[in-house]
């Protein structure tokens, strides 16, 4: 089980932490949309460097950087065996059967640089701010107030319900309980416990904030104010996403 | 089942975007019907809350193991709130985890949630002919609606998968691995359709009207039509 940690980092000095949500969040999902459109491979090096000047500037701990690429690098390390060795014509190198081959290898470069320049910088935008203002700022360009009443009440309960997971799971591994296939009704047990206990409060909440005037159109705060620094930050890092699509 | 960013062209995820808005949009519509919209929102998160906890359960299936997706469970208790939860889900694991991604994100909505809503729609032909009474036809149709809620995620993302294959490789390999991808998902369908009916009959036992909320409304409903 990952344990979830509430924005550990969101409190440093760096531009990237102060710079306007709204313009923080369209600026950077500029970038990797344009990231996305690259397909040629001797982009790869402009865009690690734009992608490592962002991370240097952002002042976050490099050793948590390392643990989000834990999922992904799975994924590139099954690309890494099959593309370069099975895929291509052009052999570069071999040994016994085994032979390195150009294209397969460019092909893994490409995918390689992009993966991992874009979960750096999706790293950065929500390790810079708070969730609770990425989802105003969500609110403030658009977002159905739905959406947004659900993400907010999402995210503040995500911690409490991990914790009440882990505390009827303890319970039921102290009595014998272990996590297989071949328990599975006492996992489904766990999880349908999981939702009455989830439901049951649901529904206190709702009476609660009913009592507090809940159901009339939500009052969004919006804690933005941006000045014009916001605006040439945002006007720069579009400009380079835009090269980047372009020659991309 | 998650598509990481970076690997599906710009066109594939914009157009995901577009297809995830139009049925989060459909299912908010379905839900702005409701007499009272909100009334259901603190529910719907917070079982969106303890859905994405229990997606990080790990089954252990020799020689690996797969967390549970759990798109037709929440089709069958969440309805029409499904597809925004499956949205709001994916947001957060690829903002926390960086499980799945941001580009990708409308796709992956769609790989989960237009199964869920199906098995919504498949859950709720138990009213018909007062088939909620039998507890037979509920188990077997929330069962079918855990499994095909994987089995169609599978599918879709294999078919994807496939058809994104860059077209100046060797494709044996790559195609190969996809097809090993897509069976090692299928013990994963009977392990969800298993835990579907396990979950569902628990609720029915416990709690059952933490799944008639829907008729409720489809009930009232009928009546202001009338």
């Amino acid at each position: 089980m990952v344990g979830l940690k509430l924005d550990p980092f969101v409190h440093r000095n760096s531009w990237l932490h102060q710079w306007d949500p709204r313009y923080k969040f369209i600026g950077l999902m500029f970038l990797i949309f344009a990231f996305t459109l690259v397909q040629e491979v001797h982009l790869i090096p402009a865009m690690a460097l734009v992608t490592a000047l962002l991370f240097l500037q952002s002042s976050l701990p490099w050793r948590v950087w390392l643990s989000r690429l834990l999922v992904p690098a799975f994924f590139l390390l099954a690309l890494a065996i099959v593309l370069p060795f099975f895929a291509g014509e052009t052999v570069l190198w071999q040994l016994g059967p085994l032979a390195l081959r150009l294209e397969g290898l460019l092909a893994f470069l490409l995918v390689a640089g992009k993966v991992l320049s874009i979960i750096t910088i999706v790293f950065i935008l929500f390790a810079t701010t708070p969730m609770l203002l990425v989802i105003k700022a969500m609110r403030s360009l658009g977002l159905p107030e739905l959406m947004a009443d659900m993400l907010l009440f999402t995210y503040r309960y995500l911690f409490q319900l991990q914790d009440d997971y882990e505390g009827q799971s303890t319970a039921a591994r102290l009595r014998g309980y272990q996590n297989s296939t071949s328990s599975l009704q006492t996992t489904s047990f766990l999880l349908g416990t999981l939702l009455v206990r989830s439901y049951e409060q649901s529904e206190r909440i709702y009476k609660a904030m009913r009592l507090r005037g809940y159901g009339q159109h939500a009052f969004y705060a919006y804690p933005f104010s941006a000045e014009s620094k916001d605006r040439w930050i945002f006007l720069l890092v579009t400009l380079v996403a835009l090269v980047f699509a372009l020659l991309g | 089942m998650h598509i990481p960013d970076g690997i599906l062209p710009l066109s594939v995820g914009l157009a995901g975007y577009g297809l995830a808005a139009l049925g989060t949009g459909y299912a908010l519509h379905k839900i702005r019907q409701k007499e009272d919209p909100r009334s259901d929102v603190p529910k719907a998160a917070l079982f969106t809350a303890a859905f994405f906890v229990a997606s990080l359960i790990h089954i252990p299936i020799p020689p690996t193991s797969v967390h549970l997706i759990l798109g037709g469970l929440m089709g069958v208790v969440l309805g029409f709130y499904a597809m925004p939860a499956i949205v709001i889900g994916l947001f957060f694991q690829a903002a926390m985890f960086q499980h799945g991604g941001l580009t990708t994100l409308g796709i992956n909505a769609c790989l989960v949630g237009i199964p869920a809503l199906l098995s919504h729609f498949l859950f709720n032909l138990r009213h018909q002919r007062d088939w909620s009474n039998k507890p037979v036809v509920v188990t077997t149709l929330s069962f079918l609606g855990g499994s095909l809620g994987v089995l169609l995620t599978t599918i879709m993302a294999t078919f994807l998968l496939l058809s994104m294959l860059p077209a100046h490789l060797d494709h044996d390999v790559a195609r190969t691995g996809i097809y090993v991808m897509a069976f090692s998902h299928l013990p994963l369908a009977l392990i969800e359709g298993i835990i579907t009916a396990m979950v569902v009959t628990f609720l029915l036992r416990v709690k059952p009207e933490l799944l008639k909320s829907e008729t409720n409304h489809v009930k009232s409903d009928s009546h202001i039509d009338m």
